[in-house]
């Protein structure tokens, strides 16, 4: 099984796909086209010899051809019948709950609760046993824990779309509530308080594997539309990354996104997962993002094809959910072990990399295109216990907060005033500076004792005429929530004063939009102020620790190690923003910092 | 005058879609064109495919077949794409 490729293949009969039915109004004929499109699916997986995952929907459960074609080839072919929370809306449905609302995450918990009763009891009276896997765009964790607590059978579940936020709702001229950004791009086990977070122990193990909807594209996901890039071709139609030649639509970058999730086993011990589940409204007769239906229907079978080759040729295993969730479980055997992706851009042309890094303690990326800036970071050792839905604080937005992101909150680049969230260097020598942000470079991985090491490629910085070579590695601790950065100097500097700030700009949120900040607290060793929008600072020589404390997230943030001055900044108005930060000088060597998030109650 | 409809494959507003917004076109039969709702962008049917086209000028990459993923710390390499393979 080492470095095989493992898939899932996830299909669900919808009776009123939400999109079939706004191109071709309701009725029969949508519930007949949508039939046909769950047959085309299967049969292009099986075609290729790839079993799947059939999510029955709340709909079909009316539909005793759906459960009979179910039934049957679960006994030809091995799949695994399941059941989506997906699918919900249906005449049976709206007019059972009188409501137009169709994502699970977003009903009250009472109602959560009678939903799920009722679409397990109905699929009970059908099939005649409760079933191993669930599914939605999101799950929350009292959605989970409730299904595990009443129908302990259940051992996977699609969980997250990855990324799925701010950026889904613009794309979709800003109607489209799934808020669900920072949780992990890989299948992770579910802690028990908040979805997003990786359990830590077998006490906060919510009892699933949790998968993500779709394997999508580490970069271009982080800036761009998340449906036009992911392993779902018609995300990638929808995306436009096809091109006609004779006659014929080519599609290289869905399988170059195919191999590159491949490629993720080598920081992962071997292990590496793909996903595809594409909904039938995908795939209507009437056509889609411009795309023709033929097109559409080319393009799963091509996609169902190459899975199909690849498993051929011996580098890929197909399993249902459930059999994924058991060989997961097999192989995870450390609950901190962190997920990685070095990725690298496959689609623009740029030679860009991140690392993506995710355990229980925290999710970050660093960019080595910025000299290896942490540009992404969300703090899951506070495990905030978020609820969502109606009743709640959080009615739609689901997304696990972030302290760093940068294309919602700036990053290096700002317009004239303020700063941008980020975690970097400046280097200053013979009074000039330079921001190793505007280095670009690559790194190299490495698994060492107790966590993961990324060492980039010496960049040099050329200030007052001087140039000095500097090599950065970052070490992360994994399941500490400590990331340990070095920076040091490779050539001779003839002596000359280089100074080192180390520092993090952070904020705190979901969106792009700062909430009030006047909870923080700022400190250096003893020394704190409370924030208030002043820019003020504290500085102090030589000292332990520079700090925040965000009571808005239950987290504190912490900076130490080398330093002649640590210092702690707050904001203003115009740029809600705290900086932590370390200076060091030296005319040789290196420096050595430290950054950790902690639980602040 | 009627009211405008949905084009045949509910085209996108290409000059959304550079800004990365999904937002479907109507028809006006009586102008013959394409309108966005949110934008300015107005256009026939050939103007939005000439536009789609060029809507892809960023992913210099679309063509190209990954042949090496390389070392961490060295590009990825690539070779044009043959048609018709995976």
């Amino acid at each position: 099984m080492k470095d095989k490729l493992i898939v899932n293949i996830i299909h669900r009969p919808e009776l009123s796909p939400e999109y079939a039915e706004k191109a071709l109004g309701k009725g029969e004929g949508v519930r007949d086209e949508s039939l046909d499109i769950f047959r085309f699916q299967q049969d292009c997986a099986h075609k290729y010899g790839l079993k799947t995952t059939i999510q029955i929907t709340y709909a079909s459960l009316f539909s005793d051809v759906i459960i009979d074609l179910a039934k049957k080839e679960h006994e030809e072919y091995g799949d695994e019948i399941g059941l989506s929370l997906l699918g919900l809306p249906c005449p049976e449905f709206k007019a059972k709950y009188h409501t137009e609302d169709f994502c699970i995450w977003m009903f009250d918990e009472a109602r959560k609760a009678e939903i799920v009763d009722d679409v397990f009891g109905k699929f009970y009276e059908k099939f005649g046993f409760y079933p191993e896997s669930t599914s939605s765009y999101f799950l929350d964790a009292f959605t989970i824990n409730y299904i595990k607590e009443h129908y302990p059978t259940v051992k996977c579940a699609v969980a997250t779309c990855w990324e799925e936020g701010p950026k889904a709702y613009h794309t979709c001229n800003n109607s489209w509530y799934t808020f669900m950004d920072g949780g992990p791009w890989n299948p992770w086990i579910p802690s028990k308080v908040n979805s997003h977070c990786p359990a830590k122990d077998a006490a906060d193990d919510s009892g699933i594997v949790a998968i993500p909807h779709l394997s999508r594209d580490l970069m271009a996901c982080f800036d761009g539309n998340g449906s036009n890039f992911g392993t779902h071709p018609q995300n990638v139609l929808r995306g436009m990354i096809y091109y006609n030649e004779e006659g014929e639509y080519e599609y290289p970058y869905l399988y170059n996104l195919i191999d590159q999730y491949h490629h993720l086993a080598k920081y992962n011990d071997g292990y590496s997962y793909n996903m595809m589940f594409v909904g039938p409204g995908w795939l209507n007769r009437r056509g889609r993002w411009e795309a023709p239906y033929e097109l559409l229907a080319k393009s799963y079978d091509d996609g169902m094809r190459y899975y199909g080759r690849l498993k051929e040729e011996g580098r890929l295993v197909d399993m249902t959910m459930s059999e994924f969730a058991d060989h997961y479980r097999a192989i995870h055997t450390d609950y901190n072990r962190g997920e990685c992706a070095l990725w690298k851009d496959i689609l623009y042309g740029n030679n860009k990399e991140y690392f993506w890094y995710a355990d229980p303690a925290m999710r970050t990326c660093l960019d080595f295109n910025q000299g290896g800036a942490m540009i992404d970071l969300r703090p899951y050792v506070a495990r905030i216990p978020q609820k969502t839905g109606i009743g709640t604080e959080n009615v739609y937005d689901a997304s696990y907060p972030y302290l760093i992101q940068i294309n919602y909150r700036a990053g290096f680049f700002t317009h004239y005033a303020g700063a941008g969230t980020i975690k970097s260097c400046k280097v200053t020598c013979r009074g000039e500076s330079a921001d190793l942000c505007l280095c670009r470079t690559m790194a190299v991985y490495e698994k060492v004792e107790g966590g993961v090491r990324l060492t980039a490629d010496p960049v040099t910085v050329t200030l007052g005429g001087l140039d000095v070579v500097i090599r950065s590695t970052f070490t992360i601790l994994e399941g500490e929530g400590v990331v340990v950065t070095e920076r040091e100097i490779l050539n001779d500097v003839g002596g000359e004063e280089v100074c080192f700030e180390e520092y993090f700009t952070g904020a705190f949120g979901t969106t792009e939009y700062q909430a009030d900040m006047s909870r923080l607290t700022l400190s250096v060793d003893e020394d704190s102020m409370t924030y208030g929008y002043l820019g003020r600072k504290i500085e102090k020589e030589n000292a332990a620790a520079a700090r925040v404390v965000i009571p808005d997230v239950l987290t504190a943030v912490e900076m130490g190690g080398d330093n002649d001055l640590a210092l702690v900044e707050e904001g203003i108005a115009f740029s809600p923003v705290y900086h932590l930060a370390l200076r060091k000088t030296i005319t040789k060597g290196g420096v050595k910092t430290w950054l950790k998030l902690q639980k602040a109650n | 005058m009627a009211q405008a409809t949905k084009g045949k494959l509910n085209y996108r507003c290409p000059s959304c879609f550079m800004r990365d917004i999904d937002i479907d076109m109507f028809y006006d039969e009586g102008r013959k064109e394409y309108y966005c709702l949110r934008c300015n962008f107005t256009g026939s049917e050939a103007d939005v495919l000439r536009l789609n086209e060029a809507a892809r000028f960023r992913y210099r990459y679309m063509r190209m077949r990954v042949t090496d993923f390389g070392a961490d710390n060295e590009p990825i390499q690539f070779a044009p794409h043959k048609g018709g393979e995976p």
